[in-house]
């Protein structure tokens, strides 16, 4: 097995694995999308909301609020030794909001929302919770819990993960001549021209869509698609909430954990 | 996780797994079928859901597919492992 980071930055990450098969490659991004925790707002206990949207629907806005996530610091509910639906500080972070518009119309913004803790915090400052107008008032307690994409997308730690097979393109130069086609048409920009002859300048952008093959003018087109075996392009484009190299190191951690359990309940009807 | 058997004999089982999905069951599958002794694996996901697996398992000759279905989580275990000491590797450049 071979892994390469292609790209890396603080929302996302681009890995290039080698010699493994598709069934790890899918396990991964299962886990990714339905098994990675993240902090998310949960319970809301609303004060006072003399605003035009319904409680239901502010607090339906407040939980798709990604913030940031401290996962060692904090327990799942369902694992947390309170055992109490309330939860305790261990598993359940404060956010409280108090906000009035006096003189005009204003709009309520994430960053208004003060947290318990400074290390769950919103991602973003600028995402819209609601419109007041001129005394209209929204004061409320906000209860966020670890959770996860299976029960609620908004517990997702990502906005984006797939894989894709490692393109593999052939241009044989002797038969592909004064012709751009297959350059103009590909929407990714993967072929460039060099003088008179196709060259490849982005293999890795390359989706696989076949539009080039099917545009060329011969009966035979030379430009060949296919894809390397065994080999895949993992991307991962976080909310935000955790590190894009947190996610996947948790990720391993959880698909062992699952694996731990299933060998032992195999063990346990092998008597 | 849990699993309850719904089948058995000398050589094949087809048992129930509570709480495992194309997630586990599919990596499942493959390692099994890499397996020379095993004949056939195979799983099904009756409601998406429902997070209940049907996994059923065939022996050539007459061993015994738990030994297997350790075996190939073993391998699994492996595989991952590979994978995260790996990615460990190449995240440090
Ligand atoms: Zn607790």
């Amino acid at each position: 097995m071979k892994i390469e980071v292609q790209e890396k930055d603080e929302k996302i990450i681009r890995l290039i694995v080698k010699d493994v098969d598709v069934s790890l490659m899918n396990s991964l991004r299962r886990i990714i999308v339905s098994e990675v925790p993240s902090m998310s707002i949960d319970e809301v206990v609303v004060i006072e909301n003399s605003s035009i949207l319904q409680d239901e629907i502010i607090s339906h806005r407040l939980g798709l609020i990604p913030l940031t996530t401290d996962l060692e610091g904090y327990n799942l509910p369902e694992n947390c030794s309170c055992a109490s639906e309330f939860g305790c500080n261990l598993c359940r972070v404060t956010l409280t909001m108090n906000s009035e518009a006096r003189d005009q119309t204003q709009t309520v913004y994430s960053g208004e929302l003060v947290s318990e803790n400074p290390a769950v915090i919103p991602v973003s400052d600028k995402i819209p919770i609601v419109k007041l107008s001129k005394g209209q008032k929204l004061k409320f307690e906000a209860y966020a819990r670890l959770g996860k994409g299976k029960k609620h997308a908004k517990w997702q730690p990502v906005s984006m993960c797939t894989y894709k097979y490692y393109p593999k393109i052939e241009v044989p130069s002797k038969e592909c001549k004064d012709c751009s086609k297959c350059v103009d048409i590909c929407p990714k920009r993967v072929l460039g021209m060099k003088g008179k002859r196709v060259e490849i300048k982005n293999l890795l952008a390359c989706n696989l869509c076949m539009d080039c093959v099917d545009e060329c003018p011969k009966n035979v087109p030379p430009i060949k698609i296919t894809w390397e075996k065994n080999a895949y392009i993992l991307s991962i484009e976080s909310t935000g909430v955790l590190p894009p190299e947190k996610i996947i190191q948790q990720t391993t951690k959880i698909l062992e954990e699952q694996l731990t359990e299933l060998k032992r309940e195999i063990e346990a009807i092998k008597k | 996780m849990k699993i309850n058997i719904l089948s058995k004999s000398k050589n094949q089982i087809k048992i129930e797994l509570e709480g495992a999905g194309h997630t586990l069951c599919n990596l499942l599958q493959k390692k099994l079928l890499e397996n020379k002794n095993v004949d056939f694996a195979g799983y099904d996901v009756p409601h998406p859901l429902v997070t209940k697996a049907i996994f059923y398992v065939r022996m050539n000759g007459a061993s015994k597919p738990e030994v297997a279905l350790i075996k190939a989580v073993n391998e699994a275990l492996k595989l991952n492992n590979e994978f995260k000491n790996k990615l460990d590797k190449a995240l440090e450049k």
